[in-house]
């Protein structure tokens, strides 16, 4: 009552509210009696920082109880007129630690605060909005910018590896341009897509848009790990979410950043292939002919790979006052690839602003352009330089044909490539500009009660171009038209140029209304969004061939082609797009600060849902409860937080869906000759699916935040069970009357439950040095409950479905499945044939596992074939401590994953004895003695666990007193993939975890390298 | 005050008002059920269908992709073979091996590349006819869309036996029963023989590559002649009177230069001649590309020297089959053995299935590479489905079973005999001497397999085939197949 007397006399605005104000004039009056001796006091302050005692602007003084309250300004001073000297004032202000004061007698009340170090009062980014990290109810884990790993970062997930529990950074390779897979709590879908929502400064993407963020330039990544967090994101959801924060402005003197970081890099393993005496040898033994033997004495592998280099570079400056603050940088990343001919270059530059017109009303804009180019040359360069015989010559003084320079080529092989011509000479690569644009208004209507309008505009341009010269050596590049009308072959035109441009358009709107009270012990929340995106892709495509001159100018000259050569499909295009449509909302409420209760709902149409299905609906719910604030609790001294929280949410995954997906479309498709003459031919291309559906994913979470021993030792466990059902997946139809084998519907469950664990413990903590110890480890079990429904009447039922097959030449398309898709197994398990030797002639041996004296031919349910072994691992660990003295520092990532197995396909292929005379084999080829390989079986299936030194990192803060011109400066020093201890003889034991078909099957990689890297990074 | 809450109002309002436009964007794609009910879209499902004969790379086609219906019905025959070589190469998980010496099972690629490819034409068989007849369309239209549908139940039922039937689309699959093969073969002759009186007139021009009244009967004699197998009847004089339909129309004469390969008067090359071929399929290397026949027999070397890019080194014939020709047959020709340019010599003897030598094997010159190419994954040869030399031994041969005029039949391979260089048939004329010449004449061109079941050799051992069980005479309905559709009955025997 009386606190809305004394609004009343301060906010004369509110209108509407007089009238009933002076109805309930006289029940105040009355009321106002009761009230113990009301007299108002008012007092000032000042608000310093402990540290250097300066003013803090923007803390919060709370007249505790009530909703009467103010913030420091510019200076750190305030001003409050509280109800009688008996008030509590709270001081709180973000990553400080909390005060409170009785009013008492004092008119000047000087406080100074410090930082917090638990970082409780942290201020963590959810879905909407935010929440202090102590009123978290959800899974979220918070990285701030220090503990991002450092090094030589080309994708901002590489800076995530290891720091957070239950989130899996696989990066496959070191291929220049191409980041790393993030899966988060384990594999949600099969074919639906596995990728989390990407949202950088609340404009959400998908992985491409990590490209675009500077990595020196984030402030922290909140991770959204459990559905009861990630819920709000509704269909899109599913897989998690990542939400990226950049650094923004700070008001005060102007201040310039540079980071930079210049690295070395070599491979670090590769396979130990036949060198020329070595092939000779076995060659000779095995009676092969000596016409294949060209004399040659060749590494190939050596030949195309060279040692790489990265090197990135930051500028960023930052400044601004009390009512505009605006930070701006630019970025270079630039990468030499190890594999000849191959590198990526990425330059971002962005300017973000904020500034505040009243104060109710601020408004931030956030530019960012960026253009990356890349030079392509894969992991396919490295097959062909394994295969080849290592008594070919590069080149030769008799050149086949006239048009491929000096390069040898085979005559008696069959479309023989020279691995080093095909490296050196094709020209394959794109370059792709990016635009993104932001703004973002928020008004403060009332007190507690805040709108915002955001709107977002992200264009991107790719244009890649691809010429491939006869020189290459590729059979189709070279020779092309009409030889009956020209005398010498050689005359012939050659070339193939190939361009590609791809744009996409996103826009996404939103409209955000936030709602905070709070009022004695209760305090109250409310977000209520309303969101638009749309997002349109388009391009086109042309290719010609058959150039007189051939060479990559052709690139810009496609009509010099022989005009005859075109053909169907030359040229291309396509448009397509998605729309999304949503309305969410969310309510927080926590009573005492220690018992919070949080709902959210959210409702997405999108416009790749089937017809039958337009609509969805997520729905989800928290509990948390913090024990240690319990009365019962304090006499448990070494517990200083403990928090439990139980929650459960649904969301929804849409990447699977294609535009127009479930719509029966007249495709073109080639040409007919009909009539006469040649015409565009028409025809249904798919079956179609009405029903189709976004995935759902139902997740129960169950966490433990703890802190101990005076918060030394923090830590989070975290329970989870999450069952993805309405999969999407291609079921085999009859045919007839389908006229294609497959259709996608939305069947089946995925499993994942699994636990995470995460420590930080303080093991010194003086003012000259300190150790300490974190750590993360999650165990996720992964498996496939359910793949039978039915569609429309018809039973789709499978089980046993191939997942990953092939790789090994020779091994019939019978018996070639390698790992499947079983009901109560863990996702891709390892279902293979028994090896039991070889035999005299070179063949495998299997064992009759069913004993019925037949081994069954098969790929699918085959009682001679057994479980034996899973691709995923069954635990995943970090180990991260750091260590400072004075002012040295290190930090280090130690990393592993155990209980799996990998199927080295590669290594198969390189050991069939019986392709020698075309090929080159392993070294240890010839002790297998296997000539042919018939079946998929376990001799090739190895131990895939590894540990493996990720990064290590020794840094040196120099003393920048009496140099004028630094304000700081740091010099580090950075080993990344410095060793990996593991039994798997392939050339890197991480491969894909991605979870759609053949992940767990290693059919060669592009090499990973190892890097030893300096950085620097000053404050000018 | 009025200003902020109007303000306010109106981005709440805008906010719920919103955008909830969830069209998708359709950009110059075509929705089926719009575009099949314009005249073009019609036009454009009868044209799918004969794009569906031409297939594609994945072995779906009559022929010219490998695994397809080519493949089928020539590998497992004394005309065609593809040996593993001694360096591994053909090895491809045995297949060849297996359809050569009937060693087959369901899971066999070929099978279930052609059943599939069978039943995409048949559902855009039945598509066609549908829109044709709901469109009122040219009775001559209609006729060939439902000759077309004939054409490929004919097929099947020549392949498996009893196979799913149906003709109309947008069924489930438990209306559609697996039906008897004499009851299919009922519904084929009485569909041609509505239909095929029906059909155009015209050879060549628009109608190249298409059904016209000609190929309707010979469609119709290639059913009759195989009737005994089909239903247990033999209608001979069926197939006379199909037969006797083409060569009364005085459309079609036998060529006369045989393997002129730049010529125009060719039968085989870019463009089969309209004098000799009643159907072609048509293919060119470029924009329609379908014919690995001719690149898959010559060994690298040799059609680079020729041609610019290497041939596969796969498809031969055995030694037996090549001495079936007369020293001043013609038709020898065709078969390159010795010496050939890029210094590659072609052995006339395969010493091994499995293990033989690099450059062993008779090759074949009847598809000889013709430009345009595409690299070397097709050459521009069309594919000849049915041919008049065909029609005069099929009737030569229906007069001896039905126990006609020996002479009559004598005079009708002469015709045949004649154009390859040969004298008239000394002696008495009798079916073996026809199945022989069928072989010398029809070889690579998708009959064997039907004449020697027909001719009862097909199950009989010969260089490296044993003898085989009954059973291969039909191919089994896909693993595949039955595993999506568990009502169907497998064939006797898998």
């Amino acid at each position: 009552m009386n606190h809305f007397y004394k609004k009343m006399g301060q906010q004369t605005a509110w209108n509407w509210g007089a009238e009933w104000l002076k109805k309930s004039l006289f029940l105040c009056l009355v009321l106002a009696t009761f009230v113990a001796s009301a007299q108002s006091v008012t007092v000032s302050g000042k608000i310093t920082d402990a540290t250097d005692g300066s003013g803090l602007p923007g803390v919060t003084i709370q007249e505790k109880g009530t909703s009467n309250g103010t913030t420091t300004d510019f200076d750190g001073n305030f001003q409050l007129t509280v109800s009688s000297s008996d008030a509590v004032l709270v001081i709180s202000s973000v990553g400080f630690a909390s005060q409170e004061i009785v009013v008492g007698n004092q008119t000047f009340i000087s406080i100074s605060l410090t930082e917090d170090v638990t970082a409780l009062g942290e201020i963590v980014v959810i879905g909407y909005g935010t929440v202090q990290k102590s009123d978290l109810t959800g899974s979220v884990d918070r990285i701030n910018s220090e503990n991002l790993n450092p090094g030589p970062i080309t994708n901002p997930l590489q800076q995530l590896n290891g720091r957070a529990a239950g989130v899996n950074i696989n990066q496959v390779g070191s291929e220049p341009g191409q980041g790393p897979a993030i899966r988060i709590r384990g594999i949600t879908s099969l074919i639906g897509g596995n990728d989390p929502l990407v949202v950088v400064d609340g404009v959400q993407g998908d992985m491409g848009l990590l490209r675009q963020v500077p990595p020196s330039e984030i402030e922290s990544v909140e991770i959204l790990k459990d559905a009861s967090a990630t819920a709000i994101y509704g269909s899109r959801g599913a897989a998690g979410v990542v939400i990226i924060t950049t650094k923004k402005g700070v008001r005060g003197t102007a201040q310039v950043e540079y980071a930079g970081v210049y690295s070395f890099e070599s491979i670090s393993n590769s396979y130990d292939m036949m060198n020329a005496d070595q092939w000779r040898f076995l060659a000779a033994e095995r009676g092969i002919s000596e016409s294949a033997d060209y004399g040659g004495d060749t590494d190939w592998f050596d030949e195309i790979t060279r040692n790489g280099s990265t090197q990135t570079h930051n500028v960023a400056i930052s400044g601004g006052n009390e009512n505009f603050t605006y930070r701006s940088s630019i970025t270079a990343i630039l990468q030499e690839g190890i594999i000849l001919n191959s590198s990526s270059e990425n330059y971002i530059a962005r300017f973000q602003g904020t500034q505040t017109l009243n104060d109710k009303v601020s408004f931030t804009f956030n530019l960012n352009t960026s253009t990356s180019v890349n030079d392509y040359n894969g992991a396919g360069r490295i097959g062909e330089a394994l295969d080849r015989r290592p008594t070919d010559p590069i080149y030769t003084d008799n050149p086949l044909y006239d048009d491929t320079g000096d390069y040898f080529i085979d005559p008696n092989s069959f479309a023989y490539i020279n691995p080093l011509a095909r490296t050196k000479e094709i020209v394959d690569g794109d370059r792709t500009n990016n635009l993104l644009g932001s703004m973002r208004l928020d008004y403060k209507i009332i007190d507690g009660l805040t709108a915002s309008a955001f709107g977002s505009w992200r264009r991107t341009a790719r244009k890649y171009e691809s010429y491939t010269s006869a020189r290459t050596t590729l059979e189709n590049a070279r020779n092309i038209g009409d030889a009956s009308t020209v005398p010498d072959i050689n005359d012939l035109p050659d070339g193939i140029a190939f361009q590609e441009n791809n744009y996409s358009d996103e826009k996404l709107y939103n409209l955000i209304l936030n709602y905070e009270k709070s009022f004695g012990d209760h305090s109250f929340n409310f977000v209520g969004v309303n969101e638009y995106q749309i997002q349109t892709y388009e391009g086109n495509s042309l290719r010609s061939r058959g150039f007189l001159v051939d060479n990559e100018g052709n690139l810009q000259s496609m009509q010099a082609a022989d005009p005859t050569l075109f053909i169907a499909g030359d040229v291309r295009s396509y448009k397509s797009d998605r729309k999304l449509a949503s309305f969410l909302g969310r309510v927080n409420y926590s009573f005492k600060d220690r018992y919070y209760i949080s709902a959210s709902f959210r409702r997405d149409g999108s416009s790749v849902f089937g017809a039958n299905n337009k609509w969805a609906n997520f729905f989800a719910t928290s509990v948390a409860w913090r024990i240690s604030d319990e009365a019962f609790m304090s006499s448990v001294g070494f517990i200083d937080n403990l928090k439990l929280r139980v929650g459960y949410g649904e969301t929804g995954n849409q990447q699977g869906l294609g535009p127009l997906n479930s719509v029966r479309l007249a495709n073109t498709a080639g040409t007919a000759f009909f009539g006469g003459s040649l015409i565009s031919n028409f025809a249904i291309t798919q079956n179609e699916n009405a029903d189709l559906r976004w995935e759902v994913k139902k997740m129960y979470n169950a966490g433990i935040d703890f802190g101990l021993m005076d918060s030394k030792l923090t830590g989070t466990v975290d329970f989870f069970y999450g069952k993805t059902s309405d999969l999407l997946f291609d079921y085999q139809v009859p045919q007839p009357p389908y006229p294609f084998g497959t259709i996608k519907a939305n069947i089946g469950e995925v499993l994942n439950q699994g636990i995470e664990l995460s420590l930080n413990y303080y093991l010194i903590d003086e003012a000259d040095w300190g150790v300490t110890l974190g750590g993360n480890l999650s165990s996720i079990r992964t498996e496939v409950l359910d793949l039978n429904g039915s569609l429309n009447g018809l039973p789709l039922e499978t089980d046993y479905v191939v997942w990953g097959s092939g790789g090994t030449t020779g091994v019939a398309s019978t018996n070639n499945a390698i790992n499947h898709l079983i009901i109560g197994q863990p996702l891709g398990a390892f279902y293979l044939f028994k090896h039991a030797g070889v035999d005299q002639d070179g063949n495998q041996i299997i064992d009759d596992l069913d004993g019925d004296g037949v081994v069954e031919d098969g790929n699918r349910e085959n009682d001679d074939r057994y479980l034996a072994g899973q691709p995923l691992p069954k635990l995943t660990w970090a180990f991260t401590p750091t260590a400072r003295f004075k002012s040295f520092d290190m930090s280090m990532v130690l990393r592993g994953a155990l209980g799996h197995q990998i199927y080295n396909a590669r290594k198969a292929t390189l050991s069939t004895l019986s392709g020698l005379g075309q090929r080159n084999m392993l070294v240890s080829a010839a002790s297998t003695g296997i000539e042919n390989i018939t079946y998929a079986s376990d001799y090739w299936l190895e131990d895939g666990d590894y540990i493996r030194l990720e990064n290590l990192s020794f840094g040196y803060n120099v003393n920048t007193a009496n140099i004028k011109t630094f304000k700081s400066l740091r010099v580090s020093f950075i080993a990344t993939n410095l060793f990996v201890i593991t039994k798997y003889s392939g050339i890197d034991p991480e491969l894909s975890v991605s979870g759609g078909g053949g992940f767990g099957i290693d059919y060669g990689i592009y090499p990973r390298t190892r890097s030893y890297a300096i950085g620097v990074n000053a404050t000018f | 005050m009025k200003y902020i809450l109007s303000s306010v109002s109106a981005l709440l309002l805008l906010g719920i008002m919103g955008c909830t436009d969830l069209e998708e964007g359709i950009y110059g794609q075509q929705v089926a059920d719009d575009f099949y009910a314009t005249p073009i879209g019609v036009n454009a499902a009868l044209a799918d269908v004969y794009a569906e004969i031409r297939g594609d790379w994945n072995g779906k086609g009559i022929a010219g992709a490998d695994r397809g219906w080519f493949d089928l019905n020539e590998s497992c025959t004394d005309e065609m073979m593809i040996p593993t070589r001694e360096d591994g190469a053909w090895e491809d998980n045995g297949i060849w091996r297996a359809m050569y010496t009937h060693t087959w099972t369901g899971s066999q690629e070929f099978i279930g590349n052609t059943w599939n490819w069978l039943y995409r034409a048949v559902f855009k068989g039945n598509l066609a006819v549908e829109l044709l007849e709901g469109a009122g369309a040219d009775p001559a239209q209609i006729a060939e869309a439902r000759v077309l549908r004939a054409y490929f139940y004919y097929m099947l039922m020549d392949g498996w036996g009893d196979v799913p039937f149906y003709t109309q689309n947008n069924v489930t699959v438990d209306q559609i029963p697996q039906t008897d093969r004499a009851e299919i073969y009922d519904w084929v002759v009485s569909e041609l023989e509505t239909y095929v009186p029906q059909l155009d007139e015209t050879i060549g021009g628009k109608f190249y590559g298409r059904f016209n009244k000609w190929a309707g009967y010979a469609l119709m004699s290639k059913v009759f002649i195989n009737s005994e197998e089909y239903s247990g009847v033999g209608e001979w004089q069926k197939v006379i009177n199909a037969c006797d339909a083409i060569i009364g129309s005085n459309n079609f004469s036998l060529v006369q230069t045989m393997y002129d390969e730049a010529g125009e008067e060719a039968i085989f090359g870019d463009r089969l001649s309209d004098e000799e071929v009643i159907l072609s399929m048509f293919v060119d290397g470029q924009v329609a590309p379908r014919n690995i026949i001719g690149i898959r027999t010559l060994h690298g070397p040799h059609s680079t020297a020729l041609f610019g890019f290497g041939g596969w080194n796969g498809s031969t014939v055995h030694q037996d089959f090549y001495l079936k020709y007369d020293e001043d047959d013609k038709r020898r020709e065709q078969w390159l053995v010795g010496l050939q340019p890029g210094d590659v010599t072609y052995n006339l003897t395969i010493s091994s299935l499995t293990s033989a030598g690099i450059t062993d094997g008779v090759r074949s010159s009847k598809y000889f590479p013709v430009p345009p190419f595409d690299g070397n994954s097709s050459t521009s040869n069309d594919f000849p489905i049915f041919r008049y030399a065909d029609i005069l031994l099929t009737k030569a041969e229906a007069i001896l079973r039905s126990g006609g005029s020996e002479s009559d039949a004598r005079a009708l391979v002469d015709e045949v005999r004649n154009r390859a260089g040969l004298d008239d048939f000394a002696g008495t004329m009798t079916l073996e001497e026809i199945y022989d010449e069928r072989g010398r004449e029809l070889c690579w061109e998708g009959h064997r397999r039907q004449d020697m079941i027909r001719f009862g050799t097909f199950l009989q051992a010969h260089d490296f085939k044993p003898v085989s069980d009954a059973k291969y005479k039909l191919f089994p309905i896909p693993a595949v197949a039955i595993a999506n559709n568990p009502t169907l009955t497998q064939n006797d025997g898998y």
